[in-house]
């Protein structure tokens, strides 16, 4: 079995996909022959996506951002469904699962970009495994001394198994979404407290500071002849 | 004014699109190229309000909070939005502070501005899907709720002919 693990940040260095691909890889099955592949605001190369294309199984681990997928993924999945129509290979057989983590508390803010990816794969032909959407995925970086399984990461470890679960029977299931197992006011609160007012403190600023109000820049409006027009 | 987003490249609807967006903030695929937002929060923690990319699209916060009105006009790819025009969204973060407040049971993004826009989504393509349908009328509902919008509406069309057609 050859399986692409995709981290779908756009972050460089640790993201909170590149967490979640590690998490999964020691559960994966022994044979597995594995690959990993980065989808950065860099386009893949064609025979990249060829060599994806003979994958068995491809796992796409990604923030969430508006819902949805991240444009430059979206584009990459574009671009892959262009592959399919054009390659000569059997893609009926790439099976496809996705780990979806967002900001937010609640894991299923996620489904609909898990029904993004099942409308992907009907495109392009391909089996649509699984997918879990987990909130509060800004969590991660600070739990990865945290066994999966416990803790915060209770919910996760039960995710985990979802997923690989469907790999390894090889059977499709329904997408699985969860969250940590502590308070939602918690995250909140951490969050503000712990992650967005101790970055601004970093950068010389002040939480007060992060509500300012930009002015609104010079708009070049549209105009009837063609031309645009400063506003 | 309105913010018209959309991703048509065909030189032969840049008349009707000119007319349409007249006096209006077009943002288009003929504009500077864009680049993907990376997801380094810099618009909320570095520089509150703006991108910190430096490019055409880094005021597009302050940019969408001087409409009343925001049109996107997007071929429908996979239940979204294509390429180009959810990259020019995924830019649209500055328009939201990093803080969260409970809506309908869900956490979302506090808003930066009192103001407000009117959503307005014209989705295009030839054999999409009931499940695709689904999709992108839920995403425009998501996307309309966490960006603190006034109103939405979706509307498909099987091809930008028929899309002029009820705009013009």
């Amino acid at each position: 079995m050859n399986i692409a693990l995709i981290n779908g940040s756009p972050k460089g260095g640790a993201t909170n996909s590149g967490f979640l691909l590690e998490k999964l890889r020691p559960l994966l099955p022994q044979e597995a022959e594995i690959s990993t592949y980065r989808i950065g605001p860099k386009a893949l190369k064609n025979e990249q996506y060829l060599e994806l294309l003979a994958m068995d199984t491809l796992v796409l681990a990604f923030p969430l951002y508006f819902d949805a997928i991240p444009s430059h993924l979206l584009r990459m999945l574009t671009e892959m469904e262009r592959s399919t129509q054009s390659s000569n290979q059997r893609p009926q057989t790439v099976r496809v699962y996705a780990m979806i983590n967002n900001g937010f508390f609640e894991g299923d803010q996620c489904k609909l970009a898990v029904e993004m990816i099942r409308n992907w794969c009907e495109r392009c032909g391909f089996m649509f495994g699984t997918a879990f959407g987990h909130g509060a995925g800004e969590m991660f970086g600070s739990v990865g001394h945290v066994p999966v399984g416990s803790g915060p990461l209770k919910n996760l470890g039960l995710a985990l198994e979802h997923l690989v679960g469907s790999i390894r029977s090889g059977e499709s299931t329904e997408p699985f979404f969860t969250q940590p197992n502590f308070p939602r006011g918690l995250w909140k609160f951490s969050s503000t407290q712990l992650f967005w007012n101790a970055t601004a403190k970093k950068n010389g600023l002040k939480p007060k500071d992060l509500r300012r109000r930009p002015g609104i820049p010079p708009i070049r409006l549209s105009q009837s002849g063609g031309k645009r027009q400063d506003m | 004014m309105k913010m018209i987003v959309h991703d048509l490249e065909n030189a032969g609807e840049l008349p009707w699109l000119t007319a349409f967006g007249s006096g209006q903030d077009v943002i288009g695929t003929d504009e500077a190229v864009i680049r993907h937002c990376t997801g380094c929060f810099g618009c909320w923690t570095r520089t509150p309000g703006t991108c910190v990319l430096k490019d055409e699209y880094r005021h597009l916060g302050a940019r969408l909070a001087a409409c009343d009105e925001m049109v996107l006009i997007s071929r429908c790819t996979y239940g979204g939005y294509s390429p180009f025009v959810c990259n020019v969204l995924n830019r649209m973060l500055p328009y939201v502070l990093p803080y969260f407040r409970m809506l309908k049971g869900q956490m979302h993004h506090q808003l930066r501005y009192e103001q407000t826009v009117k959503f307005n989504v014209y989705f295009y393509g030839e054999d999409l899907t009931a499940n695709e349908r689904k999709t992108a009328q839920a995403l425009v509902q998501a996307n309309s709720l966490n960006l603190g919008a006034k109103g939405f509406e979706v509307s498909f069309y099987d091809n930008i002919r028929q899309l002029k057609e009820v705009l013009s």
